[in-house]
This record gives C-alpha cells, structure tokens and sequence, in this order.
C-alpha cells in the first residue's frame, strides 16, 4: 500500500464522513464515519461514532468513541470510554478508561488500569490488570497477573501463571470492608497459581497458592499445594 | 455427534502436558475452539474433548513443536493454506501421489509443471483413494470432476467425500457440514474420506 497519496480525514465540529483508506484519520469533535475505515493513526479526541470496521497501525481513543464494527490494530490505547461492538485484535492494547467489548479480544500484551467489559474470549500472552474488568468468557493468556482494585469476573481463567493480589494500603482497606475486591471465576487452571481475595468453584494447576480472603469450592493440584490461615478451601485434592 | 469424549484432566494425564501449554496452543488456534465441549458434571463444569482427534492432535504437536514453531504449526492445523504450491517432480519425491496416478491426473486436468492447493487436494484425494482400490479410474474421473466443479470445498475441512454404489452404478457426493446421511438400502458406500484430515496428511508431507 502505497500510504503517500492518501490524504488525511480531520473532522472539527460536527461532520461525518464516508469510510476508506487514510494516513490520518482524526476526530476532534462530534465525528461520524459511515463505512469501514483505514488508516495508519486513528485519533479520537471527542464523541466519534464509526459504523463499520477500523483497521488501522495505532489507535488512540482519547475521548468518548463508538464502533460499530471489529478493530485491527498494531497498538490501541483507550484512555476515554470506548464501546466497541465487535472483536478486537491488536498487538498491544492498553485500556486506562472505560471500555466495554462486544466481541473477543485476542493481543500479545494487555494492561487494564481502568475498567473493560468483554462478553467474548479474551486472549493475550501477557494480561496485567490493575482495575476491574470481566471477562464473559475464558481469560485465557500465559501470564496473567492481576491486582484487585475493584470486583472483577472471568467465567473461566486458564493459563501458566496466574497471580492475584489484593492491594494492601490503608485508604482501601476503608473501602474495602464496604467493597469487598474479589475476583470471581468459575474455573482457574493453570500451572503456577496463586491467589488472593478470589471466589473460584474449581481451581485446578500444578503449584497451587491460595492466600487470604478466598472461597474455594475445590482445589486440585498435582505439586505443591499451600493454602494460608482465614480462607475458606471446602475441599483439596492432590492428582 | 456420538463420539467418544475425554474430560481435560484425562487429556493433560494422558498425555503428560500441563495446562499452560494446553492454554497456549488454544491461544495459537492449534486446537479448535469447537473441540472444547462444555458439560455440567457433579463437580461443576467440565470441558472434554473429541477423544480421538484431540489425543492425534496433540501427539502431532508435540512430536513436530520441536521442528517447527508454534505459528507454523497453526498454519499446518488451519485448512486454508492457499500458498501451498509444488513443483511437479516434489509431488513423488515427497510421496504425494505415485506416477501412475500422477498421468491420470494430468491427462484429466491437462498438463502443469506447477500445482496449487487445489491441485494438490484434489491429486491427493485421488491417489489415496485409488491406491486404496476402493475405486476404479472412471470413478477417479468422475472425482476429479466434481472436485473441479466444486473449487471451494477444498478448504472446507468439515467435508466428507462419499462413494456409493448401486446395482453397479457408482455416484460420488461431497457432505460439506458433516451431518448424517441416510441411504436406502440397495445403496453401498463404498467408501468416505475426510477432507480436513486429508488436508493435514497432505500439508504434513509437504513441511
């Protein structure tokens, strides 16, 4: 593709615009875009509404963005509220607003440090998550590595190490006790667990740590397996 | 769908790999997302497998990860691999079809030095059917000529090639989903072919 020739798609103010392919495409005011778009940047900075499909290199929603299609992207960084109605891929995706996901999500890296809804699969090699988010179907990644800030859902979570912590200052455990930070699940399995402040029906890997605050219908592990004082495990199970 | 299943946990005994790997080869579509059936047990929710296919599978896998990369190896699994071209004299070296198929085919198809995927699906069907000797050459024709007719089942590896006879008239039919088929009963079948899995057998002697 031969990027030179193609120009660029700024909308200022309210206007909309046809799909195609851009170098630039940027929506300052109240954009909308009818149709699929291409282009190498996608900015978003206010209301923008895209009916199509936004395949571009990196993205950057800023302010409050809708798309009504899928996203391919090289890097998307939601730093607004984003809603996106289709799947996602990208090779790194870093959501520090508001998004919700209508579709799975599959990247190399993830970092959440605000909230994210999914209603597919999630899957990335590395998933960080300092917010809350939920996850409608499998969280699937190799390194999962979460802290609780606010409560957190995945119907099933599977991976090579996965870690939960709970955040220890003084200011949340005020919150806390009001907001218990938990993370739910139905299954985790994986082969290094470890777990804190976590709801699981079953939690099934090689070396098993369950840590404080955890309700754990049962753990099967096939290593070690270690479980601390004031957590509820009703059953544990060496395969 | 009677097929024999197996729960995850059987699976990851069995075969001795741990859940990060399982996950990891989901993750890089070398198993399937339909493999993963999801029933309630008393325990909860279990996910199971097609035991035959999963336990092939990831026999394949761990016998060739060491060879070839993962990304390759999703490549080899997915049935669209439109790229795959051969020259005419690797089709016998790499055992593909015999010299004698091979003149069938091309008396059929006319002449080529170059064979795409097409082709060489349609060449392989071909050769294993014959060499089977569930089928003669005019029933290797007629073959040939449904595959020409119908390009794009090739890349459909829910396909299933049926042979049947009757009285000694022989029909060949393509069953793009899978689903059943009921015959009446003068009917034969001779014979039934996977084409996902001939798809496999065919890109595994090509890497």
């Amino acid at each position: 593709m031969n990027t030179k020739t193609l120009g660029n798609l700024v909308i200022n103010g309210i206007g909309s615009s046809n799909g195609g392919s851009f170098e630039k495409v940027e929506l300052n005011g109240k954009g909308t875009v009818n149709g699929d778009t291409e282009c190498v940047k996608f900015y978003c900075n206010g209301t923008g509404t895209i009916h199509g499909n936004v395949k571009t290199g990196k993205a950057k929603i800023s302010g409050a963005a809708k798309i009504n299609g899928a996203v391919k992207a090289e890097e998307l960084i939601i730093n607004g509220s984003a809603s996106i109605a289709e799947a996602i891929s990208s090779k790194v995706m870093e959501v520090s607003g508001k998004s919700s996901i209508g579709g799975s999500v599959k990247c190399d890296e993830m970092t959440v440090n605000g909230k994210v809804s999914i209603e597919g699969d999630c899957e990335t090699e590395i998933f960080r998550a300092e917010g809350a988010f939920s996850v409608a179907g499998l969280l699937n990644a190799e390194t999962i590595d979460i802290k609780l800030f606010g409560d957190s859902r995945a119907k099933e979570i599977g991976g090579r190490n996965i870690k939960v912590v709970q955040h220890k200052e003084s200011l949340f455990k005020l919150i806390k006790s009001i907001f218990p930070l938990k993370l739910e699940a139905e299954v985790i399995e994986g082969d290094e667990i470890e777990l804190e402040g976590t709801v699981a029906s079953i939690v099934r890997g090689k070396n098993v740590k369950i840590g404080k605050n955890c309700e754990i219908g049962l753990v099967e592990y096939s290593g070690e397996y270690d479980c601390q004082p004031g957590t509820l495990v009703k059953e544990s199970r060496k395969i | 769908m009677n097929e024999e299943l197996i729960s995850k946990k059987d699976v990851l005994e069995l075969t001795g790999i741990s859940y990060g790997q399982l996950y990891r080869w989901k993750r890089k579509n070398l198993i399937p997302e339909d493999w993963f059936v999801r029933k309630s047990t008393f325990t909860g929710q279990e996910t199971f497998f097609p035991k035959e296919k999963i336990l092939e599978r990831i026999e394949k896998i761990q016998k060739m990860k060491d060879t070839l990369s993962l990304d390759e190896l999703a490549d080899m699994f997915s049935p669209s691999t439109a790229n795959l071209r051969m020259k005419r004299a690797d089709i016998m070296a790499k055992g593909i079809a015999s010299e004698p198929v091979l003149n069938i085919f091309l008396e059929h198809q006319g002449d080529m030095n170059e064979f795409d995927f097409h082709h060489l699906m349609s060449l392989y069907i071909l050769s294993a059917l014959l060499e089977s000797g569930d089928i003669h050459l005019e029933e290797g024709k007629m073959l040939l000529q449904l595959l020409n007719d119908h390009q794009k089942i090739v890349h459909q590896p829910n396909t299933v090639i049926y042979f049947i006879r009757k009285l000694g008239i022989s029909s060949c039919l393509f069953s793009v989903k899978g689903e059943e088929l009921y015959f009446e009963k003068g009917t034969k079948v001779v014979t039934t072919l996977s084409v996902g899995q001939s798809a496999e057998e065919l890109k595994s002697k090509w890497m």
